[in-house]
């Protein structure tokens, strides 16, 4: 009899049995072989451009599936002479955890004083290009399918020469091809660097943005020849000139057309409604995106956008500095924003954020948010009670309609402290959960694991545009598992000067059978997808469906 | 009930400041004895001490011994009244030093302790003429001069509490009393640079000031014109002296919370709800605190506590707004903010927060109304300025929303609104 009620209340215990919380692990340079490391070019000048860097990417160069990665570092400037060459590093994935440095080889070394990194096939040869963006000028290294890049920034024409930041690939015209956003930061050379001092510590520290003059931002239309036209002014961009870090493209108004959300330092964050005709208006005030409280500009640094709520709408999101509190823009619809930061604000009223994404990160199907930190001063603790230079890493759970802090329960590197800034997401290890890729100011990379976020059932998508921008930028995805139903909207750009896995993983919770799956594509066709295999990659076709 | 023991509690804290005071005085009478016969000015010596060490009783029985031989002995009588108010027999003592003053019309300690006596018993204007009577003695005793210039400044009668400050000054240029006396004045006169200048000097003398009163007073007055590091320090040093006065806790919260230090603050005032749970003062406090942290949900629940039924302060209505607006319920955030404006029509954030909720809800005509009328009650808060901004830019009114911000540009070089980060304005500072 007590075997019986035992056997019968099996299931039940089963059912209450909690199950353990999704972590991110670190893995160590010894396991990866990631040897790479950021150098700040730390000076006793403080040169603005030093405390900012640098981005990383994860990218699949080489189209084996599996996700290499890309790292930015600083270089020769008008103020820095670094004593040791230094490089940006391309790391092939070796399929088993570990990664080769192939940069010599193909050719991706910068050479300048690098900020970020954007990866996309802008020529729709299939393979994935690189852009880097640097204090100097940029460099677009297109991919020659072979393993090798090569340097085809003059005749690409997108050097764009000045302090550029983030960069983001996007179709802004819907001609199929993928243009290039640039952010610019501001006006500055090695003759533009006040002298900033604290008169308690008689110590030099880097200078506010607040004291240099803003510079408009770029927009390159992709002509499909391989060569783009700097049509900045046109567009409308250029009218507004900022400081300009993370930018995100995405569909603020559910019109089809891509637009734009930049954070700005200390000035007021731009969003580039997409009017159409190749047109933009910057509504960030209207829109309630572009101030804090009381009209005071804060320090936006990363941004992303997603549909946090499953309303059908995106929202946004900007991170900034300590005391300012970060942003999270719920869409009201007809162009309006509500600050709704939920338990975001209280756990980062201390701190500065830089690369930040939004993603499923236990494939249960809603987006959750990662945030990675830092304080840009590297004199603040001397200066500001209670503020930290290097800074925790916080991880927040979607709740439906906010976010928990769930950073504790996350694993234990979000217990140590880092200068964070880039920070990229990808599945390295093709197991079916996003991974972490965070670059740190002069300090050594983390390559983040994610454990247990494939417990759930999920499927991953790669988009193979034949009549949409190759990146399928704008593609709308909606899925469904029994009373599961989500719509994701594939944005480009979003983090800090920081590239992504270009696929999607769809998470469907316990869930055992995808019902349906719909693509609808930027171009407008849809594609239904029947019967799609549980827990795999595949492929789409645009027009074809599952390959 | 509780209104009551508070009330004894605040009577005994006084008494015992006096009786301090009278202390101080027991030297004087030293002095005095030493014209006296040399076997009673040891006694009176100690006497002195046993009184000084709380020995009341000792005290009185060698006083009522030289007493029996000399009734009218001013000394004695002056003693043994000072042994009377350390019982809080203050009748008793009040008839005991006037029997002193009139055996002795040239002897000031009875005079001065009556003063003590009177400004105890809230009858101050009695003290007045003691007062005066000393003065007309010593003309230059400061001690005298600063409590006539502390009572005329109790009755808001800044001109006679200066002619009483200056002469003690002059007498002595480290008189903290009468340093802090003047910086009052100036300060009430709307001369906030002068009042900081004399709290600078009063910050100085009392480094090493042992009176927890004095330094809470400093402390208190040091806010009011803004100088919160001189405040903090002066509240720290009064609550090490005396560690379990809860006014000094919350002195000390309101000046951490007024450097903008939020995460001080909201120890301390947790810390002063753990010793007195329902002090409403720290229970909006740390509201206040836990709102500006964006502590949405405990806030709420402070801040509810703290308004007592009746007697709220519109603060409360405007906080609890607050809260209410930012989880999303703007009914709810508007009905508050009614109320806050209902009982003082002419507040601004509140007026602003009523416009922005209005807006929210997508009711721009009565946002507009609210908003315009905001920035006219205070056209120096860019808040206002924002909304209004805000506001413009969404009913396709691009120019004067452009108008609104360049408003704020202009207050932003002018250093208006707070530059802490701390956006809604706190409760008033007196705690």
């Amino acid at each position: 009899m007590f075997i019986r009620v035992l056997i019968c209340l099996l299931p039940l215990a089963l059912l209450f049995q909690t199950r353990p919380p999704v972590t991110f692990e670190e893995v160590p340079a010894a396991t990866s072989k990631i040897s790479w490391v950021h150098d700040n070019a730390h000076s006793p000048d403080r040169q603005l451009p030093e405390t900012v860097g640098a981005g990383c990417a994860f990218l699949d160069y080489d189209n084996d599936g599996w996700m290499d990665i890309y790292f930015v570092n600083s270089g020769p400037s008008d103020f820095f002479t670094p004593s040791k060459p230094l490089k940006n590093a391309l790391y092939h994935n070796n399929h088993d955890g570990t990664f080769t440095d192939v940069t010599d080889k193909a050719g991706v070394a910068g050479g300048k004083f690098g900020m970020g990194v954007a990866a996309a096939d802008y020529d729709g040869d299939g393979n994935i290009d690189l852009y880097v963006t640097n204090y100097g000028s940029n460099i677009l290294y297109r991919n020659n399918g072979d393993g090798t890049f090569t340097d085809v920034t003059d005749k690409a024409g997108v050097s764009a020469p000045g302090w550029s930041t983030c960069a983001t690939w996007f179709d802004y015209d819907n001609d199929a091809k993928l243009d290039l956003f640039v952010s610019s930061f501001v006006f500055y050379d090695k003759s533009q660097n006040p002298l900033c001092t604290d008169p308690t510590l008689q110590r030099r520290y880097y200078c506010v943005p607040r004291l240099f003059k803003p510079q408009p931002s770029r927009l390159f239309h992709n002509r499909g020849d391989g060569t783009f036209q700097d049509v900045s002014r046109e567009s409308g961009i250029a009218g507004s000139p900022g400081k300009s870090f993370g930018a995100v493209a995405t569909d603020v108004n559910n019109d089809g057309l891509m637009d734009l959300f930049v954070a700005n330092d200390t000035m007021p964050n731009f969003l580039f409604l997409n009017k159409g005709g190749g047109k933009f208006e910057e509504i960030g005030l209207s829109a309630g995106v572009a101030y804090g409280e009381a009209g005071r500009p804060r320090s936006g640094m990363g941004v992303d956008a997603a549909d946090y709520d499953g309303d059908g709408w995106q929202d946004l999101f900007v991170a900034n500095i300590d005391q300012e509190f970060f942003s999270l823009y719920h869409n009201e619809k007809e162009l309006i924003f509500t600050d709704q930061p939920g338990e975001i604000a209280p756990a980062t009223q201390l701190l500065s954020g830089w690369g930040l994404k939004f993603f499923d990160y236990d494939n249960d199907g809603d987006p959750d948010l990662f945030l990675v930190n830092g304080h840009p001063d590297d004199m603040i603790e001397s200066r500001v009670p209670r503020v930290r230079h290097k800074e925790q890493l916080l991880m927040f759970e979607n709740t439906g309609r906010a976010f928990k802090d769930v950073s504790a329960r996350s694993g234990a590197v979000f217990s140590k402290m880092f200068s964070g800034r880039g920070m990229a997401l990808g599945d390295f290890d093709n197991d079916g959960d996003d991974d972490v890729l965070t670059s740190n100011n002069g300090e050594p990379p983390l390559l983040l694991r994610n454990q247990g976020g494939n417990r759930n059932n999920w499927i991953g998508l790669q988009l193979v545009a034949t009549k949409s921008n190759p990146a399928a930028v704008g593609a709308v995805i909606t899925w469904q598992a029994g009373t599961l139903k989500r719509t994701r909207l594939k944005t480009s750009g979003g983090s800090y000067l920081s590239s992504h896995d270009p696929r999607e993983i769809l998470g469907i919770g316990s869930a055992t059978k995808i019902d349906s799956i719909e693509i609808r594509w930027p171009s407008g066709k849809l594609d239904k997808l029947t019967n799609p295999p549980l827990n795999k990659y595949v492929k789409v076709i645009e027009g074809s469906g599952l390959k | 009930m509780k209104r009551n023991t508070a009330s004894s509690h605040k009577k005994a804290q006084k008494a015992q400041d006096v009786v301090l005071c009278f202390m101080c005085i027991l030297c004087l009478f030293v002095a005095n004895v030493r014209a006296q016969r040399t076997d009673v000015v040891k006694i009176f010596e100690q006497v002195a001490t046993l009184i000084r060490d709380n020995r009341l009783a000792e005290a009185e029985k060698e006083l009522t011994a030289v007493l029996r031989v000399e009734p009218d002995l001013p000394v004695a009588l002056n003693f043994l009244g000072t042994v009377r108010a350390k019982q809080s027999r203050l009748v008793e003592a009040e008839s005991l030093f006037l029997r002193a003053a009139r055996n002795d019309k040239s002897f000031t300690g009875p005079r001065m302790n009556l003063a003590y006596l009177y400004v105890l018993k809230g009858t101050p204007d009695k003290a007045i003429p003691q007062l005066q009577e000393v003065l007309a003695l010593e003309p230059e005793n400061a001690e005298a001069l600063v409590m006539l210039g502390d009572i005329y400044l109790a009755k808001n009668d800044l001109q006679k509490a200066e002619e009483n400050y200056l002469p003690a000054l002059n007498r002595s240029l480290d008189n903290a009393g009468a340093l802090f006396g003047l910086a009052q004045i100036s300060r009430l006169k709307g001369e906030t640079r002068e009042a900081a200048i004399y709290l600078n000097r009063v910050a100085t003398l009392s480094t090493d000031s042992k009176s927890p009163e004095f330094l809470y007073k400093f402390g208190l007055e040091a806010m009011r014109v803004n100088m919160f590091d001189e405040a903090k320090s002066a509240l720290e040093r009064a609550l090490e002296l005396k560690p379990k006065e809860p006014s000094y806790l919350l002195g000390l919260g309101i000046a951490v919370l007024r450097k903008g230090d939020l995460f001080e603050a909201e120890k301390l005032f947790r810390r002063l709800l753990a010793m007195q749970p329902n002090n409403p003062q720290a229970q909006l406090h740390l509201g206040y605190v836990l709102l500006n942290q964006k502590k949405y949900a405990e806030a709420r629940l402070w801040l509810e506590k703290s308004a007592r039924p009746g007697v709220a302060i519109p603060e409360v209505f405007y906080y609890l707004g607050l809260v209410a607006q930012e989880q999303n319920d703007d009914a709810r955030a508007i009905v508050l903010f009614e109320k806050a404006v209902q009982k003082l029509p002419d507040y601004a954030h509140a007026r602003i927060a009523l416009g922005t909720s209005y807006m929210r809800l997508k009711n721009y005509a009565r946002a507009r109304q609210e908003l315009e009328t905001a920035v006219k009650l205070d056209p120096e808060e860019p808040t206002g300025h924002y909304n209004l901004a805000l506001l413009y830019a969404r009913i396709k009114e691009p120019e004067r929303a452009q108008q609104e911000m360049q408003i704020i540009e202009k207050l932003k070089a002018k250093g208006a609104g707070n530059g802490s980060g701390v956006v809604v304005l706190p409760p008033k500072p007196n705690p």
